[in-house]
């Protein structure tokens, strides 16, 4: 069966479901869809990277248990994400994690 | 014979050259050059400095010190001020916050809402066909509970105007769909219980009722009278994705004319007086009926009136002459227009204003070259003497050019003026300077294209632009394709860019490779294009440019990637042979005044 195209997002499981919904929010604001998949990664920028790579778009985001987020493209080496936005941050900027995965999908500019 | 080391140093308006070479007899060979900015204003003490930095710079590059330098010659320079100011001539104003038009980058649904504008807390007393207004600090899923429940109850709800950028999330969540404007900074002064209309176009088309007097007529049910009123707005509306049209009482879109005072000019033994506001075709049409001109001043308390008297008192500053000796001898005036936000707009919209841009330019007969060159024989322990006058010696450089011949002109196109002098068959030489350069173009980029840092404007300037289409590959404005192997930093990505030499820089804009292209080529266009045939008239037998047989481009922007082609372009029609100078066969476009120095001298000894 193939996927519709989509930014896969990762995340390990113990995640808010406020950081998930802002950061899935940012995307569908641009219009790009997002599917969500749970994981046993742990590590951030793996998940983010393996989002991309299982994304048919190239585009992956990847949310840890403390609640950080990535955004990564697949053609990019796996510890140098497009953005990181730390754990806690407040919610305009999780949305903006989700508008530049899409971003980078529409190839507009990211800020 | 003996071998003498020869420095020939040109003190310009904004680099001064050295070029080092080793004379015995009549030969010459030229052994190294250098150059570095000028410090402080042409021809005056202030540019020992610069002078003294580019020999040793030279003499280094040479292989050589500074003990065995013989003869260190100078140009002589009048100082040359310019400046530059800008007025704005024309003003959009929105009255009453009747008019949204702006372009968020994800409007939601499509389509006309027309109906009362009501704030979204006070849907459950509405009735008939309604638009809601949501304030910020609503959340996009309460906007849609709210809205879906008063549609359940039997409102019409229409359309939505929201402070956020969450339109699209906003209709996602809709049981019926309508039209949302949303990134409306200012949502709170959107005037409550009035008629209004909202409209959103499909992806990849403009509104058609809103941008349209009928248009408007017609969802407003105007009369003739008001539809003539409303004219304004459709117009100011097109072009947009979204709009917002609120009618109140005496709501209004003006274009407004700001008197920016006169500008008088004198000359030929007349005074005339000209509006800035008429633009620049007005202006330079005055000025060529005062020419030459004698003077120009401007009204207090404009900024066109401000730059030029700053003009003078720097060069009062500069050469201790009295304000009232000091003459702007030349001004050029060019249209543009600068993105301004608009008064009375609610979501920061910007409209193009009219605006004139002007250079002014003075220069005094009273140089103070002796002064720098006895500093300079001070400083290396050598000889330094003044060679020769600039005009003169840059056609002498120039001459060394393979290909040409007298009677032979040259551009120079400097940073704050541009510079022609004739050397004709009789071995006459004249020479004159025009206000306008390549600081002129950087401002016009800079304005038009609304970037903040002047970096940037500058960058536009010099470099060919690109638009990065991935991580990996860049598309250059001639559409080549560029791979990369390494990935380009995201700040750049997808965006418009300049190719410096240390990589893509990004250029802060919307708009697009093409835009910017064209901006770029036209502000040249406009200042050295029009400057070539402006300065090359005043020089030129009987002001005929077909008298001319070789026009040699020299300076810093005759290394401009586009420059030369648009004034060879320009000149085109008359018949001249036009190109870069290639001074000695072999330095480009400069060290034309130093090495012509160094000839001079070689010539006269």
């Amino acid at each position: 069966m193939t996927e519709k195209p989509a930014i896969v997002l990762r995340h390990t499981g113990y995640v808010d479901p406020a950081v998930l919904r802002e950061v899935c929010a940012g995307a569908e604001e641009e219009g790009v869809p997002t599917r969500v998949e749970q994981v046993r990664d742990t590590d951030l920028l793996a998940l983010a990277h393996a989002a991309a790579l299982e994304s048919s778009l190239e585009t992956g985001i990847g949310i840890d248990g403390s609640g950080a987020v990535a955004v990564h493209h697949a053609s990019l080496p796996a510890d140098e994400p497009v953005q990181r936005v730390e754990a806690g941050s407040p919610r305009p900027d999780l949305r903006i994690a989700g508008r530049t995965a899409a971003r980078i999908v529409k190839v507009l500019p990211l800020s | 014979m003996t071998r003498r080391l020869v420095v020939g140093v040109d003190i310009g308006n904004s680099t001064t050259e050295a070029c080092v070479a080793a004379v015995s007899g009549t030969s010459v060979e030229y052994l190294g050059t250098a150059l570095t900015h000028t410090t402080g204003v042409k021809g005056t003490p202030d540019n020992t400095d610069g002078a003294v930095a580019a020999v040793r710079r030279a003499l280094d590059r040479a292989g050589h010190t500074e003990s065995e330098v013989e003869t260190v010659l100078l140009n002589e320079a009048t100082p040359v001020i310019s400046g530059l100011a800008m007025e704005t001539i024309s003003e959009t104003i929105i009255t009453e916050s009747t008019m949204i038009g702006h372009n968020p980058a994800t409007p939601g649904g499509e389509g006309l809402g027309v109906g009362t504008t009501v704030a979204i807390d006070a849907l459950s007393g509405a009735s008939g066909p309604t638009i809601a207004v949501v304030g910020p600090g609503w959340d996009f899923d309460d906007v849609a509970t709210e809205l879906n429940a008063a549609t359940d109850r039997g409102l019409e709800v229409v359309a939505a105007v929201l402070a956020h950028d969450d339109a699209v999330l906003v209709v996602n969540r809709l049981r019926a769909p309508i039209p949302v404007v949303d990134e409306v900074g200012a949502v709170e002064k959107v005037p409550l219980g009035m008629r209004a209309a909202v409209e959103v176009a499909p992806p990849g088309r403009t509104i058609r009722t809103l941008s349209d007097s009928y248009g408007l007529a017609s969802v407003f049910e105007l009369d003739p009278d008001q539809t003539k009123h409303v004219s304004p707005v459709a117009r100011a509306l097109t072009g947009n994705r979204s709009a917002v049209v609120v009618r109140t009482p005496s709501g209004d879109v003006t274009d407004r004319r700001i008197p920016v005072g006169t500008l008088t000019l004198r000359g030929a033994g007349k005074t005339l007086q000209v509006d800035v506001d008429a633009g620049a075709e007005a202006i330079m049409e005055v000025l060529g009926r005062v020419q030459p001109l004698d003077d120009a001043t401007g009204e207090a308390g404009t900024h066109v009136g401000g730059m030029l008297a700053q003009v003078r008192d720097t060069m009062t500053d500069v050469t201790g002459q009295p304000a009232a000796e000091i003459r702007i001898r030349d001004v050029l005036a060019v249209d543009t227009f600068v993105p301004k936000e608009v008064r009375g707009g609610l979501a920061g919209e910007v409209a193009p204003e009219n605006a004139v841009a002007l250079a002014a330019m003075v220069r005094t007969s009273r140089s103070r070259m002796q002064v720098v060159a006895d500093e300079v024989a001070a400083a290396l322990g050598c000889r330094a003497e003044i060679g020769g006058v600039e005009g003169e010696m840059a056609v002498r450089g120039a001459l060394t050019t393979p290909g040409t011949a007298i009677p032979i002109a040259v551009l120079d196109l400097g940073g704050g003026s541009t510079d022609a002098a004739l050397l004709d068959r009789d071995g006459v030489s004249s020479a004159v300077h025009v206000a306008g350069a390549g600081e002129l173009v950087t401002k016009l980029i800079g304005s038009e294209l609304a970037l903040d840092d002047r970096e940037q404007a500058e960058a536009v300037k010099r470099y060919p632009l690109a638009k990065v289409e991935s991580f990996f590959h860049v598309r250059h404005e001639d559409g080549t394709v560029q791979f990369f192997p390494e990935p380009l930093p995201s700040h750049v990505f997808a965006r418009v860019v300049t190719m410096t030499p240390e990589g893509p820089a990004p250029v802060a804009t919307r708009h697009s490779v093409d835009h910017v292209r064209r901006v770029r080529r036209e502000a040249k266009r406009k200042v050295f294009a029009v400057n070539a045939v402006r300065a090359l008239q005043q020089v030129a037998p009987g002001g005929s440019l077909r008298m001319l047989d070789f026009v040699v481009l020299l300076g810093g922007s005759a290394l401009d990637f586009e420059i030369p082609d648009l004034i060879a372009d320009a000149l085109a029609g008359y018949g001249v042979v036009c190109g870069i100078g290639n001074v000695h066969g072999s330095e480009g476009p400069r060290n034309a005044v130093a090495s012509g120095l160094v000839d001079a001298h070689v010539a006269g000894a």
